[in-house]
């Protein structure tokens, strides 16, 4: 007859033991937040820090107020109203969002006049939005339809009898991004403060007040940012949508698979949503170590490039030069007869930017068993020195999100916000809100920010690096508590690479040796390539010049498009052969072309910038005959005679572990440590510098076609055709 | 008098006899006692099963002779001549055809707007509400920016006539006509794309426009 | 004249007359495997098959069309016309000429623009639909030569 659970009975049995408990337990919440206030939400009790809104308050106990224009990752506006809760001993309703707690404070959330407040806030919205959902794009994944339906009233009083019409407003052109249609918008103002607090581009913000208040950029003009495509996910209802994907598809018949962008260094994590077998868009996904919430412009529209340009069946040259499709096992045999007959000194091999983990270490194996070492990245790295044998001196060794926390950067030879536009988002947020300086050794570029310009001599370097400079910066240098020195790869290409490479390395571990704090790391070099630290840390030696320079006799080209292997440098009767998804450079000069997989066709690895590695999955099949590269270098391997000994992904991943564990530890970053010998090993490299230091990236023009994907889109295209035309407009 | 009518007299004979038997049963009983009456009668009921062929031997020896003389094969016959000269209860296809009501809902088609505007706006509500997942749609903006359809194919062999399609466009481009008479002879010719789908509604709009007018009070 | 059923032959008389006679009737019967009676032509569609009417019958029975006699015996069911599908099918009483939408369709020049002619059913002609693809290929496949840059300043105006 236990009618009461076993404990309960028991407790009730001993009171004297109860008790004690109960009071400590008491005792336990008093004393572990001595500085926090307790508020009550519905009756619930919830102790948060004093300067909490009541909203955020109430997310602590699960309770989800309602809300338009709140956003935690940008200021508090206050203006739609829809957050208002009934407060005990308030006369009127609270905004939520922008009431900071009070001790004892009582909020209801569920009362009949929060709910009459928001029922007629709902009511007033919806007096001047169109009900044109059907054709709205926002629809199925929209906040005012979701709000509408569970806050709003079950009826309407709009009768629109004399058809005097709703509301009306004209759209706005703001580039060949972002779609606008106003009327729909309820002056939430998230797109505003997004691109004044984020983005750095003052230009949006409203006119006029009451019914004749408007969003917009004042004179007609693109939104020029790197950034300006996560308005689209800020705005709630469909006021900013997604001009490429418009119309194309609805939340609810998207399959959404997580994925790794590869369009820049950072690896930002994305959601690709396909249907049908076709990539429609790009959402970002929220990883607080990397990306937040945010995704830049290339990264979320390039995937129109996926479906142009493609290559869908292996293709030779016939007798009169022309690439003609053919069998899968033509073309095998034609490329395992060209590297088998090739001697191995003069066999290379050349990764390109997109490349992933798998097809790297699948194609360094295969290149060794031909006996050949030559497998080169197309992008330089000095080999000087500790060259690229110590991870911390190709890696961003502060990490993305510690960038945050940083009080001093100094960027060396880098345009950050067009090479990594997120960790420029990053610097911008500490320059806002921690009050972090920012210098700038390079040519004078936009970092939507204010910055200290020092110059754009290599030679600075040099000064600050020995400590004999008489610039101001070398003192707030070493006065700061943490700095955080960014170096652009690109400008290790240069003869006196190795050598600014050396004096960056001296100047970061000078100010690392000072620090208070032993665990953060001030050297960082920016890599401009996804694929870039996974083939360093496989084992490619980086640049193809000296390789180049032997004249090989058949170059693999692996999603090689930069431009760096031309014709042009190679000898007469070399054959190459290019393994990739995109007719671009590469495949343009191939005598073999073998079709890939792009990033979304495969589940795949890549290291960011960081040394983070993550891995793509697959969202939709590789077009035509296309396979997943390291099962083209597979087979490939098998019929050139030197099978590689791998069958499966968890086999490849094995060989990857053995290689380096760090390419296979998803999501972790391995820290990087002996700074101390790669400062040692760069010591003789400190020659002098004279150079100037350059970025290839200056302009947004310049930003948004960068590799095979986005040279292929045609919405990157509109969009260099149209910063070029803002560029000559009057405003 | 036909052959039927003689039969049926002979019937009707015999079930009188019948009921005089049943008569004689229940009255032999004794007074005030309460005697099972098989089959029972109860006031306000019929009872419809089977009853227990009469053993008598007059009974016995009648069906004896209706058996041996195949007089019930002869009614059979009888019943059939008769109806011949009867008004046929069928109808006679494909010259007169069976009653329908406007809601019927039969092949779909896809409406346009008096001015021969498409009516799909592409919003996907009948591909979402489509319990047989029988409609596929791909959109885009057109040309002059609005949103429409560049496939609305609907597989006729998986749709289940539900018509949620219909109930669920908000500007009645999709409806289901009148019109069941699109069999065909190949399972693919029931794949309709769009532009058999608008073809549909430019040829039975009349009707169609009829249907919805017909049934405007309760929409 | 009931008890020999003289009725019946006097009616059956009345039908092969109106019918046009014993030849036209048997043709009639062999074609539509009835002989109806009494019969009021209500109309004739497009394709000049005639609708007729005898509430004598049963639903169903009392309305009925003769196919054109072009169509000999490859009558079908489809070669009747929307407008009096409604009418044959006891949908409405309103002749297609009563029904407003119906006449309001036919008489508006905007409609004539797009509206097609009946067609019956065409399965297992050559005439007959078949599927094909509405849309574009989605991957556009590169043609072995063409490689992308970036677009030169917009020149235009």
């Amino acid at each position: 007859m236990l009618r009461q659970p076993l404990t309960r009975a028991l407790a009730l049995s001993s009171p004297s033991r109860v008790a004690p408990l109960a009071a400590r337990r008491f005792a336990d919440q008093v004393q572990a937040q001595p500085d926090k206030v307790e508020v009550f939400i519905d009756d619930k009790p919830v102790y948060v820090p004093p300067g909490t809104t009541v909203l955020q308050a109430a997310a602590e106990v699960g309770v989800e107020i309602p809300r338009f224009c709140y956003h935690e990752r940008l200021a508090v506006a206050g203006n739609c109203r829809m957050c208002l809760v009934e407060v005990e001993k308030s006369p009127k309703p609270v905004a939520a969002c922008a009431m900071p707690v009070m001790k004892g404070m009582r909020v209801k959330t569920n009362s009949d006049l929060t709910r009459k407040a928001r029922e007629g806030v709902m009511e007033f919205l919806l007096v001047n939005h169109p009900l044109d959902c059907p054709i709205c794009d926002q629809g199925g994944e929209c906040d005012l339809q979701d709000q509408s339906m569970a806050f709003g009233s079950d009826r309407s009083r709009f009768t629109d009898i004399h058809f005097s019409g709703k509301r009306a407003v004209e759209d706005k052109d703001v580039g060949p991004l972002i779609k606008t249609i106003m009327t729909r918008c309820i002056h939430c103002t998230r797109c505003i403060r997004f691109a004044s607090e984020v983005a750095g581009i003052d230009d949006l913000g409203t006119t006029g007040r009451g019914t004749d208040m408007q969003v917009g950029t004042y004179v007609e003009k693109m939104f020029l940012s790197e950034l300006s495509g996560n308005v689209i996910d800020l705005c709630p209802v469909g006021a900013l949508t997604s001009k490429p994907y418009s119309f194309a598809a609805r939340p609810w018949e998207t399959r959404r698979i997580d994925s790794v962008d590869v369009l820049d260094p950072l690896g930002s994590n994305i959601v690709v949503a396909t249907r049908t077998n076709e990539v429609l868009r790009i959402l970002p996904r929220t990883n607080e170590e990397i990306n937040e919430e945010w995704l830049s412009d290339k990264s979320r529209f390039a995937c129109d490039g996926l479906k142009r340009q493609r290559l869908v069946t292996p293709m030779v040259k016939d007798s009169r030069g022309n690439l003609t499709p053919v069998e899968w096992e033509d073309a095998i045999v034609a490329a395992a007869r060209a590297l088998r007959d090739c001697p191995s000194d003069k066999l290379l091999a050349v990764a390109g930017d997109l490349a992933d983990a798998e097809s790297l270490v699948a194609l360094k194996d295969f290149v060794n068993r031909l006996g050949s070492e030559n497998t080169c990245t197309e992008q330089f790295f000095p080999a000087e020195g500790s060259g690229t044998d110590l991870r911390s001196s190709y890696l961003l060794n502060t990490k993305i999100a510690n960038v945050e926390g940083a009080d001093f950067v100094l960027l060396i030879g880098t345009n950050v916000r067009f090479e990594a536009p997120l960790l420029n988002a990053r610097i911008r947020k500490a320059f806002i809100h921690k009050e972090t300086d920012v210098a700038l050794i390079g040519p004078k570029v936009d970092l939507t920010y204010d910055y200290t310009h020092v110059g754009d001599s290599a030679s600075l370097v040099k000064d600050l690096a020995t400590g004999t400079s008489s610039n101001e910066i070398l003192k707030r240098l070493e006065s700061a508590k943490r700095p955080v020195v960014i170096l652009g790869a690109d400008q290790l290409k240069t003869e006196e690479g190795a050598a600014l490479l050396a004096y960056t390395q001296e100047l970061a571990l000078r100010l690392q040796d000072n620090l208070q704090d032993k665990e953060w790391k001030v050297l960082n070099v920016l890599q401009r390539t996804a694929s870039q630290v996974a083939a360093l840390d496989i084992g490619y030696r980086p640049g193809v010049g000296a390789a180049l320079a032997a004249g090989p006799r058949v170059v693999y080209l692996l999603g090689a498009d930069s431009g760096i292997v031309t014709r042009e440098a190679l000898p007469k009767d070399a054959v190459v052969i290019y393994q990739g998804h995109h007719g671009d450079a590469g495949a343009s000069i191939a005598d073999i072309v073998l079709p890939g997989a792009a990033y979304t066709e495969k589940r795949a690895t890549y290291v960011n910038a960081e040394g983070r590695a993550q891995q793509t999955l697959v969202a939709v099949t590789p077009p035509g005959l296309a396979r997943e590269d390291w099962k083209i270098i597979r087979a490939l391997s098998e019929v050139a005679g030197a099978g590689l000994p791998y069958d499966t992904l968890d086999e490849v991943r094995e060989r990857l572990n053995q290689v380096s564990p760090a390419l296979v530890a998803y999501g972790d970053v391995q820290p990087n440590n002996y700074f101390a010998q790669a400062r040692a090993l760069a010591k003789s490299l400190q020659k002098p510098v004279s150079g100037k230091l350059d970025v290839q990236l200056k302009q947004l023009e310049d930003y948004f076609m960068t590799d095979a994907i986005s040279r292929a889109s045609p919405t990157m295209a509109k969009c260099v055709q149209a910063v070029l035309k803002q560029k000559t407009a009057p405003y | 008098m036909s052959l039927a009518k003689i039969f049926s007299l002979s019937s009707r004979v015999r079930a009188a006899g019948a009921n005089t038997v049943l008569v004689r049963y229940a009255s032999s009983g004794k007074e005030g006692q309460v005697e099972k009456v098989y089959p029972p009668n109860i006031p306000g009921y019929k009872y419809v099963n089977a009853v227990d062929p009469i053993m008598a031997f007059k009974e016995m020896s009648d069906r004896a002779a209706q058996t041996i003389f195949w007089t019930e094969l002869a009614r059979g016959f009888a019943v059939t001549l008769a109806h011949i000269f009867k008004e046929p209860a069928t109808i006679n296809y494909p010259f007169e055809k069976g009653p329908l009501s406007p809601r019927f809902r039969g092949e779909h088609a896809l409406r346009r707007y008096p001015s021969g505007e498409e009516r799909c706006i592409a919003c996907k509500l009948c591909e979402a509400i489509c319990p047989a997942q029988a409609i596929t749609i791909e959109a885009e903006e057109r040309k002059d920016g609005s949103r429409r359809t560049t496939r609305y194919d609907i597989d006729m062999t998986k749709c289940i006539y539900c018509g949620f399609c219909q109930e669920a466009c908000p500007v009645d481009a999709i409806v289901e006509g009148p019109n069941f008479e699109f069999s065909t002879e190949t399972h693919e010719e029931l794949l309709y794309n769009k532009e058999k789908l608008l073809s549909n509604g430019d040829k039975w709009e009349s009707e169609i426009a009829s249907n919805i007018r017909a049934d405007h009070l309760y929409r | 004249m009931s008890l020999l059923a003289l009725d019946k032959w006097a009616k059956l008389v009345t039908i092969i007359s109106q019918n046009g006679g014993i030849f036209k009737s048997i043709y009639k019967l062999w074609r539509f495997d009835t002989l109806k009676w009494n019969g009021k032509l209500v109309g004739t569609d497009s394709l000049g098959n005639k609708y007729y009417e005898n509430p004598y019958y049963m639903l169903g029975r009392s309305r009925w069309v003769e196919y054109n006699d072009y169509v000999r015996w490859d009558y079908d069911a489809t070669q009747i016309t929307p407008e009096w599908y409604g009418w044959l099918h006891y949908k409405t009483d309103r002749l297609p000429h009563e029904d407003p939408a119906k006449y309001c369709i036919s008489c508006c020049a905007w409609y004539q623009k797009w509206m097609l002619p009946p067609e019956e059913n065409l399965s297992g002609t050559e005439l007959a639909y078949y599927p094909y693809s509405t849309v574009r290929q989605h991957i556009q496949v590169w043609d072995g030569k063409s490689v992308c840059s970036r677009p030169t300043p917009c020149v235009c105006k």
